[in-house]
């Protein structure tokens, strides 16, 4: 809604990144779903992107990271790249999400190891890279005793276009049911 | 690491138990909140007349959980019994504050004071309770579960509940390894809804498991015979994906996979088997709003109304589908999502799964051995504790008879680290 903040600075790369991720979001939303959305960069180039799908697959783990990751994995594996080729891409990429990855996506993204997580608008209820769980650092946590590898950290930055990510997310339950009563206040998550 | 027991675990006459795993962990005692109180030594012959004199003068207001006489055994079969007398500090925090009445019955029966401490609030578990009386003894009423057939398991239940692990178990050892697998059951009707291996390396699980599948006792038997045969002594379970979520690259098979994908653990692709089925099962075209996950209602309005639509979970799936195998089924008795559903996991899920589960609506889940390096249920995090999800299960360990885990090769799975 209120997007004067972002405007008034001249555009960076995170923002440039992030408005491809919106974009993403608003597909989401004209297919009734939860408007979340991202992309992988890879070396300034949009790599993959990804949006919510679980009304549709009616499978709720299938969170726009998911899609994104999912949609590396196969390519790569088309092109016959072996799990180390495809571990070392990994630690080359970084994602744009409009939300903060929930503990699931936050837990996927450390499996794969992703260098780089910006996020939009954090999220209060289940984020993984803060909000409620840290799984982005490895701080919390106890060291694996075992000699298989250990979990993996990646750097991650919340707040980019915070607002244009809250402001869709809004219109979607605002449109699940038009009869809702409007707010008396404005419910704004901490970003 | 083993999760923590209350009293509602179940056993049943083979071996098996369930025992619960509540959503706080068990307060250690140097933990609890403690207060100071001052004791005394009594005469037994005293006892009774200064415990009701004190319950006038100086009730023990807050803390009647505990109790108010301890016996102690000292050598020589005898004992010494203390009493306490009243808080060691009044309101104003005045550590010299002692009732005058309580002074004067102090001198009465020429009582030497301490101080001592005791625990500030009733215990929550029986472990905190035990804990608790180490300091001075206090009285436990254990919580009553049973609600909504979440815990409180009758014999049938738990015989069930056994079957199914059984069948994981046979799963998580049916392909060249030991890997995790994942079995959903909807329990009104003892129904395996779907099930998976973990398929991190595909070679693993050669077989899908999807839909509708049951597994008799008599099945699960019969594959654990199976089992026996293809005993290999030694165990790492590195190929058990939430064991070792990032192992992945690491992870060897006998034969090269054809492919592979690190995060499908069996829980992920059970669920997926699940949505499958449910589209199958169910496919109406249009969407309704009203299915719409809630996961992200943060945002929405405070005073939205939006009520989502209670869906009965006591559909029998498989009576439809020979009734109605052909007509499309009304939205109304289409379930949503995992709602009422049970999930069987050999080893605990790693924080991956134990969230897609949530995403899931997943009621109720049931693990074997506990998972030390990424376990989310009770081992390193507690997410069934996590009071900001906006969906909670009940969660519950089933330990397995030693006959049983010798049979399938994971005798050192329990103890590994
Ligand atoms: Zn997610
Ligand atoms: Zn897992």
């Amino acid at each position: 809604m209120d997007s004067s903040v972002e405007e008034t600075v001249p555009e960076t790369e995170s923002v440039a990144f992030m408005k491809l991720a919106l974009e993403q979001a608003k597909l989401a939303l004209d297919s009734l779903e939860v408007p979340v959305g991202c992309v992988i960069i890879k070396g300034q180039k949009v790599i993959s992107s990804g949006r919510n799908r679980t009304t549709e697959t009616r499978n709720a783990t299938r969170h726009a990271e998911m899609e994104a990751i999912d949609v590396l994995l196969e390519q790569w594996q088309k092109d016959g790249l072996t799990r180390e080729e495809v571990a070392l891409k990994f630690s080359k990429c970084t994602l744009y999400v409009t939300c903060e990855p929930c503990i699931m996506c936050a837990a996927a993204l450390s499996i794969i190891g992703i260098k780089e997580v910006y996020y939009g608008c954090a999220n209060d209820k289940f984020g993984g890279c803060g909000s409620i769980l840290s799984l982005h650092t490895n701080s919390s946590r106890k060291v694996t005793c075992s000699g298989i590898s250990k979990r993996k950290e990646f750097k991650c930055t919340g707040g980019i276009m915070a607002s244009e990510a809250i402001a869709l997310l809004r219109s979607f339950y605002e449109q699940g049911n038009p009869n809702a009563p409007k707010p008396h206040r404005t419910l704004v998550p901490r970003v | 690491m083993n999760g923590s027991v209350d009293e509602t675990s179940v056993v049943s006459s083979e071996g098996w138990t369930i025992i619960h795993i509540p959503e706080k962990p068990p307060v250690l005692p140097h933990l609890q909140d403690t207060v100071e109180v001052l004791a005394s030594a009594i005469e037994p012959k005293h006892a009774d007349t200064i415990v009701r004199k004190l319950n006038h003068i100086a009730p023990l207001e807050g803390l009647r959980h505990v109790k108010r006489i301890r016996k102690t055994c000292l050598d020589g079969g005898k004992s010494q019994l203390f009493v306490i007398l009243c808080l060691a500090s009044g309101n104003d925090g005045d550590s010299n504050f002692v009732p005058e009445d309580v002074l004067e019955l102090a001198n009465t029966y020429q009582l030497s004071t301490f101080t001592t401490k005791v625990c500030k609030h009733a215990a929550s578990t029986k472990e905190e309770w035990e804990e608790q009386c180490k300091l001075w003894p206090t009285s436990f009423h254990p919580p009553t579960y049973n609600i909504d057939g979440i815990t409180g398991f009758s014999e049938e239940d738990s015989s069930a509940v056994f079957n199914f692990m059984k069948l994981a178990v046979c799963l998580a050892k049916s392909g060249t390894s030991v890997v995790n697998a994942a079995v959903i059951v909807d329990p009104s009707s003892r129904q395996v809804v779907a099930s998976s291996c973990d398929q991190v390396l595909s070679c693993y699980a050669p077989r899908e498991n999807t839909s509708k599948g049951s597994c008799s006792s008599n099945q699960a038997e019969g594959s654990s015979e199976v089992v026996k045969a293809s005993n290999e002594a030694k165990q790492s379970y590195k190929d058990v994906c939430c064991l070792h979520p990032w192992g992945w690259l690491e992870q060897q098979s006998q034969v090269g996979p054809d492919s592979w994908h690190p995060l499908r653990h069996a829980a992920i692709v059970a669920i997926e088997n699940s949505a499958a089925r449910d589209r199958l099962l169910f496919p109406v075209s249009g969407q309704s709003p009203d299915f719409s996950q809630e996961d992200y209602k943060v945002f929405s309005p405070p005073h939205s109304s939006l009520k989502r639509q209670k869906i009965n979970t006591n559909v029998k799936h498989d009576e439809r589908m020979d009734h109605h195998r052909n007509d499309l089924l009304c939205d109304s008795t289409r379930p949503y999502l995992c709602t009422g559903y049970d999930i069987y996991f050999v080893w605990e899920p790693c924080i991956m799964c134990a969230m897609a589960i949530v995403h899931q609506r997943i009621r109720r889940v049931f693990y074997t051995f506990p998972n030390p390096n990424d376990g989310a249920l009770g081992s390193v995090h507690r997410l069934q504790g996590e009071r900001s999800l906006n969906h909670h299960y009940a969660v519950f360990r089933v330990s397995l008879p030693e006959e049983i885990l010798k049979s399938e090769a994971l005798a050192t799975a329990s103890k590994i680290d």
